[in-house]
């Protein structure tokens, strides 16, 4: 893998960089392509701060090799705005609240957003198994089921709270 | 740091090869979750990481009156695998509670079972499944009951040229039930004190014709509770009989105490994880018995 890099499809484009197997994905995307909004809260899988969706699953980026994303689709919290504005599920954070010191909002939007994206309509038992590998030490949980079923809703066509 | 070297081969050949020639300097990568970790404290130092990624090995499939269970195969497919959902519905609920989702994309049911935890969860259900490990090197394959592979906290009797392939279970009979219940601190994102799983197959007249009980960590490896097993076996259930099995159970709990719970409290738990486990099991074969 040393011969020309690493590629991968990071936010929909090609990209491609150098990291041997002593380094995570997670050092990668902040370090070699200056995508720092995906945060490193533990480096040990456990907080959830780091939260990607690698071909279409939510992983903690600190917990896949860099050699592993050869070949794969990485999304980060840069990519969930698109050129119409912030996504819905970005904007019902920010209604509701869904955050204090934002640290864990990236990995939060990433694991939610994964799930709205295979159940449009989450219970709120969907959405507290969605975040259970994501740990939020301030604002606590609430206001983030809140905000899901807010972007659901919207994004289901303007209904109201399932 | 040394330099490491990286492969990701596409056919299993290679990579048996290159464990062949690489023994214990070479490490098998699956979904990475405790390697990361184990390389970042410097526990273990390999020369060469060999990724299965590419092997095609996490298939779920029915063979015969056997299931075969990729070794690569993540606790988020065996999680949401309708196989597994139908005919071990104990590993599916050991899936459900381990870690969180992001987790469960990456960790492996191969590296469940060799990084040998006494408290991997997935290990108590396959126990009670009766599960078999494949074992495959250059030399060729082995097949081992999974009860034989563990050998101590860390320790199977894998040996440095082999890679897990794949888990075989037989398709449990008709009439049987299952449970596993994980005792942990959350509900997620928590490593056990106390997990057991329980299963019981029935015969026609209601008796006991397979009884399974698995405990996790509670022993230097997950361990059955034989007797418990044995007090079981071809009599028809009652609560008083599954009551007596769970505290013949606490014979073989050997626990020790961590920063998770004491010695004490896991054995006070073993007995009473087991009588749930067991009537869980047994209205589940009941259930199962009346429907088949």
């Amino acid at each position: 893998m040393a011969e020309g890099g690493i590629r991968c499809t990071v936010n929909g484009q090609e990209a491609r960089f150098e990291a041997g197997p002593e380094r995570t994905l997670l050092q990668a995307l902040r370090e070699e392509l200056g995508l720092t909004g995906t945060k490193d809260g533990c480096s040990s899988g456990d907080c959830g701060a780091c939260v990607v969706i690698m071909d279409g699953q939510p992983v903690n980026a600190c917990m896949v090799l860099a050699p592993q994303a050869e070949g794969a689709r990485i999304r980060t919290v840069e990519g969930l705005a698109a050129a119409g504005g912030l996504h819905p599920l970005q904007r019902a954070f920010g209604e509701t609240w869904a955050f204090q010191c934002g640290f864990c909002t990236p990995g939060m939007l990433m694991s939610c957003v994964a799930l709205l994206e295979a159940n449009d309509r989450p219970s709120r038992d969907d959405i507290l198994t969605a975040i259970a590998g994501n740990f939020c030490r301030c604002t606590g949980y609430q206001a983030v089921v809140k905000a899901v079923q807010q972007a659901a809703a919207e994004m289901r066509g303007g209904e109201g709270p399932a | 740091m040394s330099e490491m070297s990286y492969m990701a081969p596409e056919r299993l050949e290679d990579a048996l090869a290159a464990k062949a020639e690489h023994g214990a300097h070479a490490r098998v990568v699956a979904g990475a979750t405790d390697l990361i970790l184990r390389m970042r404290d410097g526990v273990l130092r390999p020369d060469l990481l060999i990724d299965l990624r590419r092997l095609a090995l996490d298939a779920i499939e029915l063979d015969g009156d056997a299931l075969r269970l990729g070794a690569y195969a993540t606790h988020g497919q065996l999680l949401a695998d309708p196989l597994v959902a139908a005919h071990l519905p104990a590993l599916r609920q050991a899936c459900s509670e381990f870690a969180g989702p992001p987790i469960r994309n990456r960790g492996t049911l191969g590296g469940n079972l060799v990084n040998a935890s006494p408290a991997a969860d997935l290990v108590p259900p396959l126990l009670a499944y009766d599960a078999c490990v494949i074992l495959d090197s250059a030399d060729g394959r082995r097949e081992l009951p999974l009860a034989a592979f563990f050998t101590g906290p860390g320790q199977t009797v894998l040996r440095p040229d082999e890679i897990l392939t794949e888990v075989r279970l037989p398709l449990p009979p008709a009439g049987t039930g299952a449970e596993f219940i994980k005792l942990g601190q959350r509900r997620s994102m928590a490593i056990s004190v106390v997990s057991v799983a329980a299963r019981l197959s029935l015969g026609a007249a209601g008796e006991v014709q397979v009884a399974r009980i698995a405990l996790g960590a509670v022993a230097p490896t997950v361990v059955r509770a034989a007797a418990a097993e044995e007090a079981l076996q071809g009599h028809a259930p009652d609560a008083g009989r599954l009551r007596a099995a769970a505290g013949l159970a606490g014979g073989a709990a050997t626990p020790i105490s961590d920063p998770r719970a004491s010695r004490e409290y896991r054995a006070r738990m073993v007995p009473v994880l087991v009588r749930r486990a067991l009537e869980a099991a047994w209205s589940a074969s009941r259930e199962a018995a009346a429907h088949g």
